[in-house]
């Protein structure tokens, strides 16, 4: 420690080239950290799936429907449990009806606030979903009202809704919407989650009875896909594709899968995500780390009097070199904190932004934040990345002879 | 405190030999204050840097304050370079992001020593040379006379057993390297140190009670 001065004080040499690779450093751990919190948060999602779930749906795309008469020739599938179909509804906030239209504007939609939302058979929906509690009397009351729904907690705290109230919903899907006017919901339920039993479960969601999608479209609707349970996870394979046997000579073939599987599609749509994510930051990474070796090789090479000089005062080899790798260590932490602090300011920014959150709400990532496991290994990056560009120009302050660096003045 | 028997350096660069030092002897006796001169190339400085211990004898020994540097390692090097030599460069060589203070106090880092502690004999060391009231200055807020004075106070706040000064009065001008030669002359004569000083000046060279004339690698006189 009684060196740390003095390592400060030869930071604050060339405050603007410390003060940039300090930046660098800190771009560095800030995309790190944000990408890792990312995939944290995906996979956190993924793995909340139930492996006793299945999701069937068309082969062909999950834009394609299934035919409602699926539903009782899935269910005699050996090993099925229960099936509900759903779709996915689409619906947003009409900014009309909620008066948030600006006057003459064409906008008729609030996507600022958008949530998902699913039209599901509630019964057999809710059964194979534990995850989702709601009290007894609002459950019943949620099955005997056609125009009621259920809300996520998440949605209750955020727009204030309780039991009772009312809200109307449209949806950008063209065959979801009806000719007069947005869908019209009355609150009956509001589930929460046990965070323990089933952490990654998000309460930002919304569903209702299929049927009132069903008959106010005008019968016309198929099914999105197939929920399915099982009763034996071990099973998944075996089941999945018997299900997709009993359908494989008909106009509408289908794809079986667990859930969790069906989820993490969604996220390879955008390619292998985790492969692009990590390549960007280990790319990131190894170009910081070029850019603090050269700046301590800089450094050092500059300082070689100095160097002569702590060797001729008595300074050993071993500690001429830890101080160099001190000092680039002490770049990588100073680099790494604001890198820490900048990725937890631009979460809480992303998670707090009416449009950005909606759209990482619609994604399963409202619980976006910044975990302890990831800032340690930020952190620690940080520590690596300063000590391996240290220690190349340090074993040069190592190794140089203290005749030759002072011949050199 | 410091003999130098049958020193020999010599340095390779290729195939070629450069012998520096040809068998060379010297003594010093403790307190002494002994001027090399010579011309240039003629082995001073590398004589100086054998006795710093900063740089080892091809063969020969060379002993200081009773330790031969020849038979040491890096690290040993180092601790007898901390504990008994104190080294006074011609260009003074202070590090420039520290006050005189703290350019004083770096040797005493490398000491057990508190911080309180390491201040106040910086603090000493500062005043035995005549700049108390310079301690929080820069050296860039420094002439070249009080640099090569803080140099000095930073030589002797270990309290070395031999000073060795490479020209310290090479960069200065006529009356800044009086000064500087009258304090090593005080040095000398009341704190006891014993002092090995390469010059081409004269002047200078007439303040040492003993002066030895290099050529070739070898003392003439």
């Amino acid at each position: 420690m009684k060196f740390l001065p003095y390592l400060l004080k030869h930071l604050r040499r060339n405050w603007f080239r410390t003060t940039l690779t300090v930046l660098a450093m800190a771009l560095c751990i800030f995309l790190f950290c944000t990408l890792q919190s990312v995939l944290a948060q995906i996979q956190s999602v993924l793995d909340s799936r139930s492996a006793k779930r299945l999701v069937t749906r068309n082969s062909v795309s999950i834009v394609f429907d299934l035919p409602m008469a699926y539903e009782g020739r899935i269910q005699s599938v050996s090993g099925v449990e229960r099936v509900a179909m759903s779709n996915w509804f689409g619906g947003s906030l009409p900014a009309k009806k909620e008066g948030k239209a600006e006057e003459g504007s064409s906008s008729t939609t609030d996507w600022s606030n958008f949530f998902p939302n699913l039209a599901v058979e509630l019964e057999p929906f809710l059964a194979m979903y534990p995850e989702y509690q709601i009290p007894p009397d609002q459950y019943r009351g949620l099955l005997a009202d056609q125009r009621g729904c259920a809300i996520g907690r998440k949605l209750s705290d955020k727009f204030g809704w309780k039991p009772g109230d009312t809200f109307y919903l449209e949806s950008f899907i063209p065959v979801h919407r009806k000719p007069d006017g947005p869908f019209e919901f009355v609150v009956r339920a509001v589930f929460d989650t046990d965070p323990v039993r089933f952490p990654g479960t998000d309460t930002n969601l919304m569903l209702f009875d299929r049927k009132y999608l069903y008959e106010a479209t005008g019968r016309k609707l198929q099914a999105g896909v197939y929920y399915v349970e099982i009763k034996d996870p071990e099973r998944a394979g075996e089941v999945s594709t018997a299900i997709d046997r009993l359908f494989e000579n008909s106009d509408h073939q289908t794809h079986t899968e667990t859930e969790k599987a069906f989820a993490a599609s969604f996220v390879a749509m955008a390619g292998n995500l985790s492969l692009l994510l990590n390549g960007i930051g280990i790319a990131v990474t190894f170009t910081i780390l070029l850019v603090v070796a050269n700046t301590m090789s800089i450094a050092v090479r500059e300082r070689r009097t100095e160097i002569a000089v702590l060797k001729t005062l008595g300074f050993t080899s071993r500690q001429v070199m830890g101080l160099v790798v001190a000092e680039s260590v002490l770049i990588g932490v100073i680099g790494g904190a604001l890198g820490v602090l900048g990725s937890q300011g631009i979460m809480w920014v992303l998670t707090h932004a009416p449009g950005v959150r909606s759209l990482l709400a619609a994604a399963g990532l409202s619980e976006l934040n910044l975990r302890p496991l990831v800032v340690g290994l930020g952190l620690a990056n940080a520590v690596f990345l300063g000590f391996a560009a240290g220690v190349v120009p340090a074993l040069g302050a190592y190794r140089a002879r203290i005749t030759d660096m002072l011949r050199t003045v | 405190m410091v003999d130098c028997r049958n020193v020999t350096k010599v340095y390779r660069k290729d195939a070629e030999e450069l012998v520096v030092l040809n068998g060379l002897r010297l003594q010093v006796q403790e307190a002494d204050f002994v001027a090399l001169m010579g011309p240039s190339g003629s082995g001073k400085s590398t004589l100086l840097n054998l006795i710093a211990g900063i740089d080892k004898p091809t063969s020969g020994e060379v002993v200081v304050a009773g330790t031969n540097v020849a038979n040491l390692g890096e690290t040993e090097l180092a601790q007898f370079r901390s504990h008994n030599v104190g080294f006074i460069f011609q260009f003074y060589n202070l590090i420039p992001v520290l006050n005189a203070a703290e350019n004083v106090e770096l040797p005493l880092l490398l000491t057990h020593l508190s911080k309180a502690e390491r201040r106040e004999r910086a603090l000493t060391a500062l005043k035995v040379v005549g700049l108390s009231d310079r301690a929080s200055h820069y050296p860039r807020q420094l002439s070249g006379g009080q640099e090569q004075r803080v140099a000095i106070a930073r030589a002797i706040v270990t309290d070395p057993k031999v000073l060795v000064a490479d020209e310290p009065t090479g960069d200065l001008d006529a009356r800044s390297a009086t000064e500087i030669l009258e304090l090593m002359e005080t040095l000398n004569r009341e704190f006891q140190k014993t002092i090995v000083m390469v010059t081409h000046d004269p002047r200078a060279a007439e303040r040492a009670h003993t002066q030895h004339h290099l050529e070739k690698g070898v003392l003439r006189d």
